[in-house]
């Protein structure tokens, strides 16, 4: 019943769509036409009734095939002159008439075609019908993008670098605009309308079998929460990644299946826990975040014994406070809202006036959080705050990204931006999942090991993270290492050795091994690969080539896991008898 | 009453009536086949097309369906009559006009069929 009551939703919802474009133009276009077609009857019906005289003086009537002639060519204004024979004076002032008609006639159907063509709604209509073939015509898997704000952008440019395909749906046309402008690899179709609508997120491909995931990234808590509602009921398996910064949404939100939430404020706030305890951990996750070419930021250390201050009391106050009261920290809140009712523990007051500041104590403080929602204010906070102790930990959130010049200039210590925090979220949650699982993983194992790996990739690639991959040993993805993996002859570190010296170790690091029966972090050089293990490494480009070489090249695998030269061509293989393993 | 539905049913029927005027009589006498009738069927004819579009009932596809059928029908007739007046060398002849008025039966069927469905739409929207 719900089943039958759904599709046929589904289908009036799209018949109409198609249609409504041409039905438009035809229903505006009737009194037009209508007009133009009684014009033309009349002159013409005038023009036969109407006596004329031959050369011989004879009275003529025009037929009717001769009129239709006539007015064709006059009202058309091309005007061939008075056929068959010169007109009387009653024929005369009688097309003088319809001269006058015909070409108001004209006016007005071509006036009101072009006015259709310049009409909003037209026009609306016209770019839903592009946009809903594009979209069906999509072959490859794609992403359904709603919100193309910030992040949306950051991310689009992200995942268009790595070779994925979406779809953006923003309320606002001016951002879908943006799209024609941003020079991406692949067509990438773009609607302006509410996102919050279930029919707009079905043209824009919910329910198209290539769509592969749903983001919710608008600005708008209330919207993502539809998106995702509609997303789970929608289509239940599809995966879902929502942008909230109100845990009361993100609660909401988890009653729907099981979106993954990311809350740019909550993920701040880990990651300053885990900077604080392990600033290692914290270094490397912020470069292997940042994605290929990015430079090793510098490993700073927050302070972790001391008094912090956070300014600003809202979610992200909040949200901060308890993060940081969880990991045993003294704290100072100040709420900035005039309205805040005071309570033990935190300061009241327009903290641009130094009376309220000098309550904070922050001459004895060792962090300082500038977390209000107006980058003007925090930019003045971090300044009083300066002024007061030189020393302090400096964190400090940036709204609106035209204001990162300033904040850059500021050299706060540690700075959220929400829109690329959620971006680089999503982005290493899409790109390689594996790396995702790393991420997620990865502090537990503590700050030693972090800073292990860390030396392990500088070592190989240098202070610019190359690329980040996966590899699967399976019978497609590396066949030359299927016969050893199958007998348990191939360990992390054989594989790892290079094609032309196997003395050398290729230019990677193992990051993570995923196998049915659980992941191995850092897996080391003794670990030993079975059949269907994915994984995760980091390290050149040239590395990955190798790598991909021992992988399906029979005569290389057997040389890079056993030290046995063999010929690679067939013919050679055959006369020096040396061929190597392939079962 | 709604102005639209009767200026759109006073089309149709019009369409109807002036076809069957130009229509009945003897086939191939040109002297019981008045032009100015074929005249005003066709441009009846085309406006009532005109009435019909831009409805997105399946009722309404039919009838702009049967509408242009009666519109092809009636040019061809008018085509005939003028290439039997105007560049046949033997003129409007009994020939010519059976054919021009044949057309115009042609028209005249896709006109009844407007007919009954006009009346077909009319007793079914009663009923509801």
């Amino acid at each position: 019943m719900a089943g039958s009551a759904l599709r046929a939703w589904r289908q009036s919802a799209r018949s109409a769509e198609t249609s409504s474009t041409i039905f438009l133009i035809l229903r505006r276009m009737r009194a037009p036409l209508i007009v133009l077609i009684t014009i033309f009857a009349v002159s013409v019906l005038g023009l036969t009734l109407i006596p004329g005289r031959d050369e011989a003086g004879h009275a003529v009537r025009m037929g009717f095939f001769d009129a239709f002639y006539f007015m064709s060519y006059t009202a058309t204004t091309i005007g061939y002159g008075e056929i068959p024979h010169p007109f009387t004076g009653g024929q005369r002032l009688w097309v003088m008439a319809t001269i006058y008609l015909t070409v108001i006639g004209w006016a007005y159907a071509i006036g009101s075609l072009l006015t259709l063509l310049q009409d909003r709604g037209f026009r609306q209509a016209l770019a839903l019908q592009r946009f809903t073939r594009t979209v069906a015509r999509l072959r490859e898997p794609f992403l359904l993008v709603v919100g193309y704000g910030q992040t949306g952008q950051l991310l689009g440019r992200s995942l268009d670098a790595i070779g994925r395909r979406f779809v953006v749906l923003d309320a606002s046309g001016e951002r879908v605009d943006v799209l024609d402008i941003d020079s991406y690899h692949a067509d990438v179709p773009g609607l302006a309308a509410d996102a919050g609508n279930p029919q707009a997120l079905g043209v824009a491909g919910l329910e198209h079998p290539r769509c592969e995931g749903v983001l919710a990234l608008t600005d708008d808590d209330e919207v993502n929460l539809v998106v995702a509602m509609t997303a789970a009921l929608l289509r239940p398996e599809l995966p879902v990644i929502a942008r909230t910064v109100s845990p009361a949404i993100e609660q909401r939100m988890r009653a729907f299946g099981s979106p993954a939430v990311v809350n740019p404020f909550d993920r701040f706030g880990d990651h300053l826990r885990v900077a604080l305890r392990s600033p290692a951990s914290y270094q490397l996750m912020s470069w292997l975040e940042s994605g290929p070419g990015a430079q090793l930021p510098p490993r700073g250390r927050p302070p972790t014994a001391g008094r912090w201050v956070i300014c600003g009391y809202g979610r992200f106050g909040k949200k901060l406070a308890e993060d940081l009261r969880a990991e045993g920290l003294d704290l100072t809140v100040m709420d900035l809202r005039p309205d805040a009712t005071p309570e033990p523990g935190i300061v009241v007051g327009d903290a641009c006036e130094p009376a309220v500041m000098a309550r904070a104590e922050l001459e004895d403080a060792v962090g300082f959080v500038a977390g209000t929602d107006n980058d003007t204010t925090n930019l003045s906070l971090i300044a009083a705050a300066r002024r007061i102790n030189p020393a302090l930990f400096i964190a400090s959130r940036q709204n609106r990204p035209a204001s990162a010049p300033l904040f850059a200039a500021m050299e706060t210590d540690r700075l959220l931006v929400p829109t690329e925090t959620v971006a680089r979220e999503i982005y290493a949650q899409l790109s390689t999942p594996l790396l995702w699982r790393f991420l997620q993983d990865m502090p537990a194992r503590g700050d030693d090991w972090a800073a292990g790996i860390i030396e392990r990739l500088t070592r190989h690639c240098g202070d610019r993270l190359g690329s980040v991959w996966k590899i699967a040993l399976t019978r497609r993805d590396a066949p030359a290492l299927e016969p050893y993996v199958r007998t348990g002859d191939a360990t992390v570190g054989g594989l790892l050795r290079s094609p032309q010296d196997r003395d050398q170790a290729v230019a990677a690091v193992p990051l993570l091994l995923q196998r049915d029966a659980g992941t191995i972090l850092g897996p080391g050089d003794d670990v030993t690969l079975e059949p269907g293990d994915e994984l995760l490494l980091a390290g050149r480009p040239s590395a990955r080539r190798a790598l991909l070489d021992t992988m399906t090249h029979h005569a290389v695998s057997e040389y890079v896991l056993t030290g046995r030269t063999v010929p690679s061509g067939w013919l050679w293989q055959r006369v020096t008898g040396k061929v190597p393993r392939t079962r | 009453m709604s102005l639209e539905k009767v200026i759109f049913g006073f089309f149709v029927l019009l369409a109807a009536t002036l076809n069957f005027g130009f229509f009945i009589g003897d086939l191939s006498d040109p002297s019981l086949h008045n032009v100015y009738e074929l005249f005003a069927a066709v441009v009846v004819s085309l406006i009532a097309t005109v009435l019909k579009f831009g409805d997105r009932t399946q009722i309404g596809a039919v009838h702009l369906a049967t509408s242009l059928v009666a519109d092809l029908q009636l040019i061809a007739a008018a085509l005939v009559w003028g290439y039997a007046t105007q560049i046949s060398s033997a003129g409007l002849d009994g020939a010519a006009m059976a054919s021009v008025v044949s057309l115009s039966g042609g028209a005249l069927l896709a006109n009844l069929v407007s007919v009954v469905l006009l009346v077909v739409e009319t007793v079914s929207f009663h009923r509801r």
